[in-house]
């Protein structure tokens, strides 16, 4: 998952940034003025977007109403350190999903984070199952009938990524756009690697679902035909 | 309390005077009167007294005496007179004349017209001298000069005249109430826009800031002086007020996001277990988070403390010695980042500011030139004396501050370029705690710049008399480097 964090107080956006590399294992983006957050979140391909209302440039509020009327439908939260509640009525009405105001618990963040990520997917369960394989993204784990799966922290956020999308071909493009930060010198063998890595312990711990390649296009979770 | 009411004592004021004016006019009328009734009553007297004379008969005696004969006289019965003739000799007199009565008339006698009391009654008298020729015949007869006292009781005049009174007394009661009643009624009709004008401002809230006055207070001559004011008025604290509003929240959100920067970077240390040296460099982060919050809360209160405190006369500064001593203090910054930096001021320059005030104006300016001027660039500050003022110059050749953003600048918490200002620790207080400081000296504060070119802030502060320096200082063009950039 990638996340874009908009904040013009370094220090703030830093620390998020670290928790949700550390705590979720996304790949995260921080821009610290209003225009570059725009400019980002309309080229990007954001899981979620993390906004401060007070910017410099375009100001959160804009933000929001800019990325509804251009159809972006990327889960947003809010970070305010402003609380009235007209503005907040506004914000959500404008489109945004949730706001936090600050000070606020970085836990409480993280876990909104991960909900409305799961959401913006169309799971709100945040253990997700495909065959036997089930993955508890609060845990950020993976089982494969009750047996616990070791895998990597970019091995995991491949597997979260694909089965958020069943059934879909993903491309190596869309994997490493979601996967990596803008700071990333992205090569997609990297993206092969992993996979083939992901492959082998998928197989090694007995499970039928499977990385099908499709060549030229990408990679599909394809579970047994049993199971569809 | 009981409140003083203007209507009141207008309708109490009129009335003392309206009551003042009837009371000297009932007195001059009655004055008037009573002399008009003295008049005829003394006109009545003589005419009577003259009937008298007229009744004054020969009394065929043989001292040819005369007699006055009561049978021709036609008098009221009250009235009393008494005829004698020169040598004393009573005449004749009224039939109930006592001897009393007879005494006090003869006695108080001396002038034509006369007052006199006896026996409780007030009466008045007239004297009359007049000759009355009996035995009337072809020589012409006796000549007899009698002198006549007459005298009648005075009560009608005063009963009179007391009547008159209390006339004039009622009929001016009853002026006096209709006029008070009238006069009520008008005016609390009249002014009640006042208390409308009243009840229209005390509608006005920080939540509903609409002034209608009413129509009449705006065309009344009186009331629109009040009616202005109100809304002169108003209309500053609404300005002042959203001023505060905008101010209490942005430093609501400074402080706010100055907690999240804590709290979220206590958090991140306490989420995974980390190492000795983690924990190390996340305290150390937490020191400097700590510090800016501490910066941030110092220069809220400086600049809290300038806007409410008026300055203290008597303080001056040199100010190019306050100069000097930031100068020297930021020198090794502007060293490390290879900025050039150079100080010309006359050496003796009295600001009316305390000193730490003039150091903060210093400081603040030079090191908001540091954080715009990148490394090669050059800062130069200069301090002279243009007549009877002091002016300041802080001239940087760095990024300049973009047309946009020029006349925001010296707005609490603005900041031009965000991102960088707040790495660098501001919280966009600097200048205007600068511009506080000089505008409470009736100083000014101006800053020029070019974007991409350079900027210059000209502090203009007014002269301090007691240290002025001469005319012609010989330090004028000398040019003190404190300190030039190692390039």
């Amino acid at each position: 998952m990638r996340v874009l964090v908009v904040e013009d107080e370094l220090r703030l956006a830093s620390n998020i940034a670290e928790a949700l590399r550390q705590r979720c294992g996304y790949a995260v983006d921080c821009a610290a003025t209003g225009t570059d957050g725009l400019s980002l979140a309309e080229l990007g391909n954001y899981d979620l977007l993390l906004l401060d209302l007070m910017l410099p440039g375009v100001d959160g509020f804009s933000i929001v109403q800019r990325l509804r009327r251009s159809s972006n439908s990327t889960p947003i939260l809010i970070l305010t350190a402003r609380d009235e509640r007209s503005q907040v009525i506004q914000l959500l009405n404008a489109g945004a999903d949730d706001y936090l105001t600050k000070p606020f618990d970085l836990g409480e963040l993280l876990a909104r984070v991960k909900a409305l990520i799961r959401r913006g997917k169309g799971a709100s369960n945040p253990v997700l199952e495909t065959g036997n394989l089930s993955l508890n993204a609060v845990e950020q784990t993976v089982r494969c009938k009750g047996q616990l799966i070791g895998l990597s922290p970019t091995e995991y956020r491949l597997l979260e990524y694909l089965i958020h999308r069943p059934r879909a071909i993903v491309s190596g493009r869309e994997l490493l756009e979601h996967l990596y930060d803008y700071n990333w010198q992205h090569h997609s063998n990297v993206i092969e690697a992993h996979i083939s890595n992901l492959r082998k312990k998928l197989r090694a711990a007995g499970e039928e679902t499977s990385i099908v390649t499709i060549r030229g296009r990408g990679y599909r979770l394809e579970a047994p035909e049993k199971q569809i | 309390m009981k409140k003083a009411s203007l209507l009141r004592q207008m309708v109490a004021g009129v009335l003392v005077a309206e009551l003042i004016c009837a009371a000297l006019l009932s007195g001059l009328a009655v004055v008037h009167e009573m002399r008009g009734r003295l008049r005829a009553f003394d006109v009545m007297l003589r005419g009577r007294a003259d009937s008298v004379l007229g009744a004054i008969r020969d009394a065929e005696d043989p001292g040819d005496n005369a007699v006055v004969d009561p049978s021709e006289l036609q008098v009221p019965d009250q009235d009393i007179y008494v005829v004698v003739d020169p040598s004393g000799r009573v005449l004749g007199q009224s039939p109930g004349l006592t001897e009393q009565l007879a005494k006090a008339l003869r006695e108080r006698a001396t002038e034509p017209y006369f007052p006199f009391r006896s026996g409780g009654s007030r009466y008045r008298g007239v004297r009359l001298n007049g000759v009355r020729v009996i035995d009337r015949d072809d020589h012409g007869g006796i000549r007899r000069p009698v002198l006549i006292l007459y005298a009648s009781p005075s009560y009608p005049i005063w009963h009179e005249s007391i009547e008159a009174v209390r006339f004039y007394v009622i009929g001016g009661i009853v002026l006096l109430g209709a006029t008070g009643a009238a006069l009520g009624w008008y005016l609390r009709r009249k002014l009640a826009p006042i208390e409308e004008l009243a009840a229209t401002a005390a509608g006005v809230s920080p939540q509903a800031w609409e002034f209608q006055p009413p129509a009449a207070a705006r065309t009344t001559r009186e009331l629109a002086p009040i009616t202005d004011a109100i809304e002169h008025l108003l209309k500053g604290l609404r300005a002042a007020f959203e001023r505060q509003r905008q101010l209490t929240g942005d430093a609501a959100h400074e402080l706010k996001t100055s907690i999240a920067v804590l709290k979220s970077s206590l958090q991140l240390l306490t989420l995974t277990p980390r190492s000795a040296t983690e924990y190390e460099r996340g305290l150390e982060g937490l020191l400097l988070d700590t510090e800016r919050t501490e910066e941030l809360a110092a220069r809220m209160l400086a600049l809290a403390r300038l806007e409410e405190a008026v300055a203290a006369e008597d303080e001056t500064t040199n100010l190019s010695s306050a100069a000097a001593s930031v100068v020297n203090r930021l020198r090794p910054i502007a060293e490390l980042r290879r900025i050039g930096l150079s100080l010309v001021a006359e050496d003796d320059v009295a600001v009316p500011l305390a000193s730490e005030d003039a150091e903060v104006l210093c400081s603040n300016l030079l090191m908001n030139a540091l954080q715009h001027t990148p490394a090669g660039g050059h800062i130069e500050i200069r301090i002279r004396t243009e007549e009877a003022s002091t002016v300041l110059h802080v001239v940087d050749d760095g990024e300049g501050i973009p047309e946009a953003a020029l006349p925001h600048v010296f707005e609490r918490f603005y900041r031009a370029d965000s991102s960088r200002s707040r790495q660098s620790g501001g919280a966009g207080l600097g200048l205007a705690i600068c511009k506080a400081m000089v505008e409470r000296v009736h100083g000014s504060i101006d800053v020029q710049s070019t974007y991409g070119s350079g900027t210059e802030v000209v502090v203009r502060l007014p002269g301090c008399s007691q240290a002025a320096p001469g005319p012609l200082p010989p330090t004028q063009s000398a040019d003190r480097s404190v300190s030039k950039g190692s390039l």
